[in-house]
């Protein structure tokens, strides 16, 4: 297997020769690029061909490599050793020119030391015979014309510099003379060099009298030559195997494999899995007929290729001087990358067409075609254009966005535990904020001065104002509570609208229920005028929500039972649990703004139930761990939801159960969120104390995505215990949030 | 005097003052690397006067406070150019002159009357301290917190009894008689106003007497006189809760209803007050939370002019007293500076910046074109209008606790808030 694979690299080396000496002219002017995927494919080719060589060493008895190894005779292997000794090219040429026996001739000899043979030449004996240059003749002018010596007296010059004096030359008689008394003066030819005939040897005649007999010059040519038999006939046969390895058994035994292979597919033919393809109609068919019997189709003839481009004046080899580039110009193109040129030549003036060069996009444009060939793009980009900087989402600044909150105006403090809860007045003028020991502040969003206080002893949940504008009153959910209180100082028809909703005089019939309506009328200005009393062991109501008619309040209590939900109707003092059995802990209930929707949170999903026809509609995936906390959008929608996992999905609610966008701003836990009632705005809350505000304009087009851009990070709550801002309310009608730390402080932040 | 010999470069200058200390018209060449008490001297010397006066400098409409040649090079004012300068007496930091304190936040404080402060509380009373710090009176008047109290001018041969009005979270507005003259000065509610919904947030009172405007977060303000009618004018609202209040209450409070209620504000009416001077008799400012100044026409009921100022809900509102320029406290921080002599007149002339809420403003009679702001902050500025990138000179009231009301008069400055009421002294001034 060596020998071939000497053989292979020397047929390679001869490629790369002939590849080179191809390259050689157009070195210069060729710019070709080799594309690493060719080259890939070359090294694969290589590849399999050195795969093939392995199959060959497999399988001996395919010796069509070994019979081209036994082609090459002592010359071949002369050359191998050659190649062996990694000789350059040159001595191949010379041993091809071995034949005119310019050199003496080798003999093989075995050799003392190795036993291989080995090619011997004679001696050369530096004597004055060794070398048949050293006795020319002294002038050594070179091969020049002659006659430029003939006005001078002499011939040239020797070796020494010395003049060679002509040689007397007789007359016309003289050297007619000559031929009559010289008998071998016919054989006799003028010599240039010395200026006087030279007799011709009995080689040089030998060689006139066979080009006068039309035989070949060569005296040693033999055209007859006894065929020598190279690869048969008796004593050439391979005999010897190429390797000393036994021969093994796979080389005698039937494959198992190709056994079971065939076995498979009689068993495919024989269970009619297999079925052979019938011959086809085209076979059948009449193979030769007479192709002007049928008449000429009515199809359109092919489309004629596509006309080139007729040359233009630019193209001209002298083109007139407007079409000629200007330095700049040709700066130019020079530095633009070739696919980005808008022409692939450059107008250049020549004084003849005979100065034209030869064409330096040959090489390229063959390369061109080729690829065209193998359906490859003539251009291949690498590089894209394109500005980073363009790839930035467009989002206007924050100043243009103008009004939101972005300081502190006022703070109210809660000196005795932290604030889980808030709530502000639909006017926009009250904040309600609960603290966990119990203590409801009721306080004016402008001044921050507290003017009620409600003491309820035990931990207070949540807060929501009622929204409706004809009443004024808010529940507070505590431990299996629900507190109703109307605030101090408002009108006596809104006040007494109040009590007759809360306190009617007359109750309506009560329905079966485990929960139970207790009104307090009278004496309303210090305690609850309402209490609900949700079943033992609820928990704490952890949030609360109105329709926004104000009739419906949904609570969720922190309970992971059944009856964690609960919807109250204020108008027929009736509580009924809406659902009977829910997957995973309720987190957040919100009531879709406009229709007859209801949005449950669980821990990791958001439900949105329809409440008039009593069925799931759909299925929101947040991929939040732990929702802590949604809000809907007051077009409806639209809703976003946090998580405790630090994620905010926004979800539009026609487009997919799968969030619109996940944005991920805080370093802790979201908290609470809300979207502003008028102005396009939401802001999050976190456990790390800071409140991010964001613009949310939705569009009533569909087709255009809501546009969200941070706007402002509102620091100023401090950190206790891991807990953060627990709460954020916006204002009504106004730019304006109102939040409630985990360190006692409500903010009003302001625009 | 005409220059002085002086190695440094110097400037022309005129000198120009409003103040009774005039220097006649002459040009200075001033050097450039005086300052203001350079200045000050050299009016000093040059006047003789017995008393050294120090003297501010306004170059440009800007308080002088570096030296010539940096104002000059932050100007780029020509070297030739000759510069006016208008100096006026300095105002001198002010001084804390008493403490009234209080177990409530004060939400508004009056000076008006000689020799009295009165205050209104968020626990519903009215208060009237003397100069010696000495509680004179204290009046429960209301049930609910009092938001603002404003003194009405009496005759002038009434001398030994005033009217108070003070508005509050109850929706109404009282009248209530001071009697000064005797030992022990008394108080009796004489009329309450009934008109609106909400809390009121707002009473002020015009130049005579005769008027009063509430505001309210209803968006109405109620134009009243202050007459004590004979008979109740507003039926008793039924309802078994009021009836309550109403026993406790003596049965001697008129009960007015209002002569006009102007009506066009969309949201809460923070401020509204009668427009000061001659010319603009019968008409009334207002401003609201919805970010609007409106001029009105008292006699008829109609909003004359609305200057929309967007996004900036107004907390207070204040006229100098030539009536030419109203300034307004918003949320947003800014007290904006409407100049009412610029015709039609949609927007805020200039601002001024405050670090936090400013809820208060209030101009003297005296000081023309100063005036002192109060903000949440607990610090009372003292601005110029000339000069309005900076205050003139700011006033640590209490620390971290707001300030709810100023007042001015005099050299007398009462600002009410948080922590009771404070009462400063600003001398000096133009």
């Amino acid at each position: 297997m060596a020998v071939t694979g000497l053989g292979k690299v020397r047929n390679k080396r001869k490629q790369e020769e002939v590849e080179e000496v191809e390259k050689g002219p157009f070195a210069g002017a060729v710019d070709l690029e080799m594309h690493s995927e060719d080259e890939a494919e070359d090294e694969d080719r290589e590849g399999d061909d050195a795969s093939d060589d392995g199959d060959v060493d497999e399988f001996p008895e395919i010796d069509a490599a070994s019979d081209s190894d036994e082609e090459s005779d002592e010359e071949g292997e002369e050359e191998d050793a050659d190649d062996l000794d990694e000789e350059d090219t040159l001595d191949e040429n010379s041993d091809a020119d071995s034949d005119l026996h310019i050199f003496p001739k080798s003999k093989k000899v075995v050799s003392n030391i190795t036993g291989q043979t080995k090619v011997v030449y004679p001696e050369i004996e530096p004597d004055y015979d060794s070398d048949s240059s050293t006795e020319d003749d002294p002038n050594r002018v070179g091969n020049i014309p002659m006659h430029w010596y003939d006005d001078l007296p002499h011939l040239g010059y020797n070796i020494n510099g010395k003049r060679v004096l002509r040689p007397a030359k007789g007359d016309e008689l003289d050297r007619f003379l000559q031929t009559v008394e010289d008998p071998n003066s016919w054989t006799t030819a003028f010599d240039k060099n010395t200026q006087m005939d030279k007799p011709l040897s009995a080689e040089e005649l030998d060689i006139i009298r066979r080009l006068q007999a039309g035989e070949n010059p060569d005296a040693e040519y033999d055209p007859y030559e006894p065929t020598i038999e190279w690869f048969t006939g008796k004593g050439k046969e391979e005999v010897m195997p190429l390797s000393s390895a036994p021969e093994p058994k796979r080389r005698w035994l039937p494959s198992k494999w190709e056994k079971q292979k065939i076995m498979k597919i009689v068993r495919a033919i024989r269970q009619g899995r297999i079925v052979g393809s019938k011959p086809t109609a085209a076979d059948k068919k009449q193979q030769f007929y007479a192709i002007w019997n049928e008449p000429p189709s009515n199809q359109p003839p092919p489309l004629p290729a596509p006309k080139p481009k007729l040359p233009t004046n630019s193209e001209s080899y002298n083109p007139p001087e407007e079409y000629l580039p200007t330095e700049e110009e040709r700066k130019q193109w020079e530095n633009t990358d070739f696919e980005d040129r808008e022409r692939d030549y450059l107008p250049h003036k020549y004084p003849a067409l005979r100065l034209v060069p030869a064409y330096d996009q040959f090489i390229k444009q063959r390369f061109n075609r080729q690829l065209d060939l193998y359906l490859a793009p003539r251009i291949q980009r690498v590089k894209l254009n394109v500005d980073p900087n363009s790839l930035l989402p467009k989002l206007p600044s924050p100043n243009s966005l103008r009004p939101f909150p972005n300081y502190k105006s006022l703070q109210f403090v809660h000196t005795k535990a932290r604030v889980r809860c808030l709530s502000i007045s639909p006017d926009g003028a009250w904040v309600a904020s609960g603290d966990e020991s119990g203590v409801i502040s009721l306080w004016e969003v402008n001044v921050g001065r507290e003017v009620k206080r409600w003491n309820l002893g035990s931990k207070v949940g949540a807060i929501e104002w009622c929204p409706r504008l004809d009443a004024c009153f808010l529940v507070a959910g505590t431990e299996e509570r629900l507190h109703f209180f109307i605030p101090p100082n408002i009108s006596p028809a809104m006040l007494t609208t109040t009590q007759s909703i809360l306190a009617p005089a007359t109750l309506p019939p009560t329905t079966q229920s485990s929960i139970k309506w207790i009104s307090t009328s009278g004496a309303a200005e210090d305690g609850p005028i309402l209490t609900i009393e949700l079943p033992s062991a609820s928990g704490l109501s952890r949030q609360l929500t109105w329709h926004r008619k104000g009739d419906y309040l949904a609570s969720v209590s922190s309970s992971e039972t059944q009856g964690s939900v609960w919807m109250h109707q204020i108008s027929r003092r009736h509580s009924q649990a809406p659902f009977k059995k829910i997957k995973g802990a309720v987190q957040m209930v919100l009531f879709h703004p406009t229709k007859p929707h209801f949005f449950v949170a669980t821990q990791r999903y958001v439900r949105l139930y329809n409440l008039a026809e009593q069925k799931l509609l759909k299925t929101l995936m947040p991929g939040i761990k732990w929702i802590s906390s949604m809000d809907v959008h007051p077009s409806g929608d639209h809703i976003i939801v946090g998580g405790y996992d630090r994620k905010l999905c926004w979800f539009d609610l026609e487009l997919s159960e799968k969030p619109y966008k996940v944005i991920r701003y805080h370093s802790r836990a979201i908290r609470s969120l809300h979207f502003h009632p008028t102005y396009p705005l939401f802001a999050s809350s976190s456990d790390d104390g800071s409140i991010q505000i964001f613009h949310a304009r939705v569009y009533s087009d569909l087709m255009t995505d809501p546009l969200i851009v941070p706007l402002k990070i509102l620091r100023g709550h401090d950190v206790q215990e891991g807990l953060g801002v627990l709460q954020i309310k916006w204002v009504n009608k106004q730019p304006w949030l109102v939040s409630a730390g985990a360190d006692g402080n409500v903010s009003l932040w302001c625009s | 005097m005409a220059s002085l010999p002086s190695a440094v470069p110097s400037h022309p200058v005129v000198f120009t003052t409003q103040t009774p200390y005039t220097l006649p018209s002459q040009k200075f060449m001033i050097p450039l690397d005086w300052k203001r008490y350079q200045l000050s001297q050299l009016i000093n010397k040059a006047l003789d006067l017995p008393k050294p006066i120090p003297f501010d400098f306004l170059v440009h409409g800007e308080i002088l406070r570096t030296s010539l040649l940096e104002w000059r090079t932050e100007k780029g004012v020509g070297e030739e150019d000759t510069l006016e300068i208008e100096y006026f007496e300095s105002v001198m930091p002010p001084q804390r002159m008493s403490e009234l304190p209080h177990e409530d936040w004060v939400s508004s404080v009056s000076c008006r009357i000689p020799q009295h402060f009165v205050t209104a509380s968020y626990d519903g009373h009215l208060r009237l301290f003397d100069y010696s710090q000495n509680l004179v009176l204290d009046a429960s008047v209301h049930q609910s917190p009092i938001t603002s109290v404003c003194i009405v001018p009496s005759p002038p041969s009434d001398t030994e009894s005033r009217i108070l009005a003070s508005s509050s979270h109850d929706l109404t507005a009282c009248l209530t008689r001071v009697y000064l003259d005797s030992e022990t000065p008394t108080a009796s509610t004489v009329a309450s106003l009934h008109l609106h919904t909400s809390p009121l947030s707002s009473i002020s009172t015009d130049a005579s007497g005769s008027h009063l405007l509430t505001s309210s977060w209803d968006g109405l303000i109620g134009v009243w006189d202050t007459s004590i009618p004979d008979d109740h004018q507003v039926n008793l609202e039924r309802g078994d809760d009021r009836k309550k209040r109403r026993k406790t209450a003596p049965a001697n409070i008129k009960r007015k209803a209002p002569i006009a209620v102007l009506k066009s504000h969309t949201a809460r009416v923070s401020k509204a007050i009668f427009a000061a001077g001659e010319p603009a008799k019968g008409k009334a400012y207002s401003c609201g939370f919805d970010s609007t100044v409106r001029t009105w026409d008292v006699e008829s009921g109609v909003c004359m002019n609305t200057i929309n100022v967007p996004e900036r809900p107004m907390l207070d509102l204040t006229e100098t007293p030539d009536g030419n320029v109203l300034l307004a406290a918003s949320t947003d921080r800014t007290v904006s500076i409407f100049d009412l002599r610029v015709s039609s007149l949609s927007s805020s002339t200039g601002v001024m910046m405050h670090p936090t809420t400013p809820s208060c403003i209030a101009t003297s009679e005296s000081g023309k074109n100063q005036v002192v702001t109060g903000s949440y902050d607990g610090v009372a500025r003292l601005w110029d209008l000339r000069s309005t990138k900076g205050a003139v000179t700011s006033f640590r009231v209490w620390d971290g606790m707001k300030v709810l009301a100023v007042d001015w008069v005099g050299d007398v400055v009462g600002i009410g808030g948080e922590g009771g009421m404070e009462v400063w002294r600003i001398a000096g001034g133009s």
